[in-house]
């Protein structure tokens, strides 16, 4: 079965190979060079202290046009719908399942094979690539805020992943056919993921409120590490809302109240939407079992 | 003898349609048996229930006194299984494919599943995608040989094939089970592929099997009278009619068994193999099957 496996889906080994491949030596050299260049300038904040050559200003483009963090939320997405959906759908409109399940190997065994085989070499590549993402970001320091990366760290990516993955093995097992489960593999990873991120993810901890007389005590610039949720508050002395903004006719403001979710919490919140994900995964992946050992009958 | 294939009361619906109904027949060993009916009639059904592909709504069936669905490890390495359009990995090649035999079963001879296809000048380096219709069923059919099985299934195995490529692969089959004396149970729609090789047949028509048998008793207990016009309600005692038909002039009486007396003016004509299926497709009501018991497999 390994062998098959392996010759099933080789060609999509090397493109994933190659994309994670890519995306983790963009990455690397960006974090080398960062951390090379730290050591001869005093830090600047907002900015860093990459060098004026040319390694110096590859790396400082690669991170103005934040590649691997684009890659690191759309790969994910790309193996669930080029991966997993053609796992078994191919099969079925092929028909092949009748002679891969015709042989001396069991159903349950063909399935649990391939699934194992195929995913766990990406969830690892996954969890490479996001843990260089972290690296990266420790080199940077404080001036780039971790939660506005919150998708592209490990273990969040390879939780994503497994969850793409399994949805996409899932839809291909229930449609039969490759092209929509792949369709429907990317609505519904880009609509739970949104979602999530949306809806869920500021309300795993209940947040902590800041009360401050001093306007500036609130947002990034005065914590750079913390999570900031929605807008700051102003009120006036006698406690009405004036608004979010600051400025000409919004009256006098005395003080601000703004809800946060402090930076040493960041992975606490990694562990539990990774556990959210990979649950999600693990669940549909049992659907998915159930189908092809039952349903497909 | 535990028959290859038995099955009692066997039934499978697909949402609300029966595509196999109260189907009770036995395949003896050893035979080459044929699985004949139109299109839509179940037999790809039925193959799928005994390669324990699909599970049963209703009834039983057993493959050597087992069952394909619950002791299907117990008989994977014993049965073969070719399905319809030979389906096998475009983008391997025909070595590839070997390899995935030998790969995928306890059970498995390269040398002789090697030699088979060098024999028919197949080259292994070709990819499954470039290959005729022909070499393509014959890779299949090396394939489900390799493992030496015991019975092997075929569903439609020539349907796609011109008539050179049809005679050359039932040629091919008909030689390797002579070999290994394995039973088999091949379905198609086309009398006269099945007329060649097989010994056995099964007639299944709308989900409903017809008639089942040896095709020499089939044809000697079958018999094709035709005399003057009979009235239509004119009443044969004793004789058992699978079908009548009245023209102007004359009428023509299918019976099976013991050939009545009916007096002057009629004849028996000769009653060939397709037109004995065409009879039963044609008159779905007259098959009548004895229920065979089955029988538990010693374990």
């Amino acid at each position: 079965m390994t062998w098959v496996t392996w010759r099933q889906h080789r060609q999509e080994a090397l493109w994933a190979l190659v994309l994670a491949g890519l995306l983790a030596g963009v990455t690397a050299y960006t974090a080398y060079e960062l951390w090379v260049s730290s050591a001869n300038c005093p830090r600047i904040p907002g900015g860093n202290c990459l060098s004026n050559d040319v390694f110096g200003q590859i790396a400082q483009s690669i991170l103005r046009f934040n590649l691997f963090q684009y890659g690191l939320v759309v790969l994910p997405a790309l193996a669930g719908a080029f991966i997993g959906a053609p796992l078994v759908a191919r099969e079925i409109e092929n028909g092949t399942q009748h002679l891969a399940w015709t042989q001396g190997v069991t159903r349950m065994r063909w399935l649990l094979m391939k699934l194992v085989l195929v995913i766990v070499p990406l969830l690892v590549a996954a969890a490479l690539v996001g843990y260089l993402e972290v690296v990266l970001l420790n080199v940077e320091g404080p001036q780039t805020n971790r939660w506005d990366v919150f998708d592209q760290q490990t273990p969040v990516v390879p939780a994503a992943t497994l969850f793409a993955l399994a949805l996409g093995v899932a839809f291909g097992a229930v449609v039969g056919r490759s092209v929509p489960a792949m369709a429907a593999t990317l609505v519904t990873f880009v609509i739970v993921r949104v979602g999530i991120g949306e809806l869920a993810r500021s309300h795993y901890i209940a947040p902590l409120v800041k009360t401050t007389h001093d306007f500036n005590a609130v947002g990034s610039q005065a914590d750079p590490t913390a999570w900031w949720l929605g807008f700051p508050n102003y009120y006036d002395s006698s406690g009405h809302l004036l608004g979010n903004l600051l400025g000409p006719g919004a009256g006098q403001p005395s003080y601000v109240i703004q809800s946060f979710q402090p930076g040493d919490r960041f992975w606490a919140f990694q562990t539990i939407e990774s556990a959210i994900l990979a649950g999600l995964a693990l669940v549909i992946l049992g659907f998915a079992v159930y189908w092809v050992t039952r349903r497909l009958t | 003898m535990i028959a290859p294939i038995e099955a009692a009361g066997l039934g499978k619906r697909f949402g609300r349609t029966w595509a196999l109904r109260d189907c009770s027949v036995r395949v003896p060993a050893g035979k080459i048996a044929g699985l004949v009916g139109p299109n839509g009639a179940g037999k790809t059904t039925f193959l799928h229930l005994a390669a324990g592909l699909l599970r049963p709504t209703a009834g039983e069936i057993r493959v050597f006194g087992r069952s394909p669905q619950s002791q299907l490890l117990l008989l994977l390495d014993r049965v073969g299984f070719v399905a319809q359009d030979t389906p096998l990995y475009p983008r391997f090649s025909v070595g590839d494919m070997l390899t995935f035999g030998r790969k995928l079963n306890r059970r498995w001879d390269t040398a002789a599943a090697e030699a088979r296809l060098r024999t028919l000048g197949i080259p292994f380096d070709k990819r499954v995608g470039q290959l005729s219709g022909g070499q393509r069923s014959q890779v299949a059919l090396a394939l489900a040989l390799g493992k030496h099985p015991e019975l092997l299934l075929l569903d439609e195995p020539v349907a796609r094939l011109d008539p050179l490529a049809r005679r050359e692969f039932m040629r091919r089959l008909t030689e390797a089970v002579a070999d290994e004396g394995s039973t088999v149970l091949l379905s198609s729609h086309v009398v006269a592929d099945l007329e060649r090789v097989c010994d056995y047949l099964i007639i299944i028509a709308a989900g409903q099997v017809q008639v089942a048998g040896d095709i020499d008793a089939l044809l000697a207990s079958h018999h094709l009278l035709v005399g003057p016009r009979l009235n239509r309600d004119a009443r044969l005692n004793g004789v058992d009619l699978v079908k009548a038909q009245h023209t102007e002039r004359q009428s023509s009486l299918w019976i099976r068994g013991t050939v009545p007396t009916l007096g002057a003016g009629w004849r028996e004509e000769s009653l060939s193999l397709e037109e004995l299926v065409i009879t039963y497709l044609s008159a779905p009501e007259a098959g009548t099957l004895p229920r065979p018991e089955l029988e538990e497999a010693a374990s």
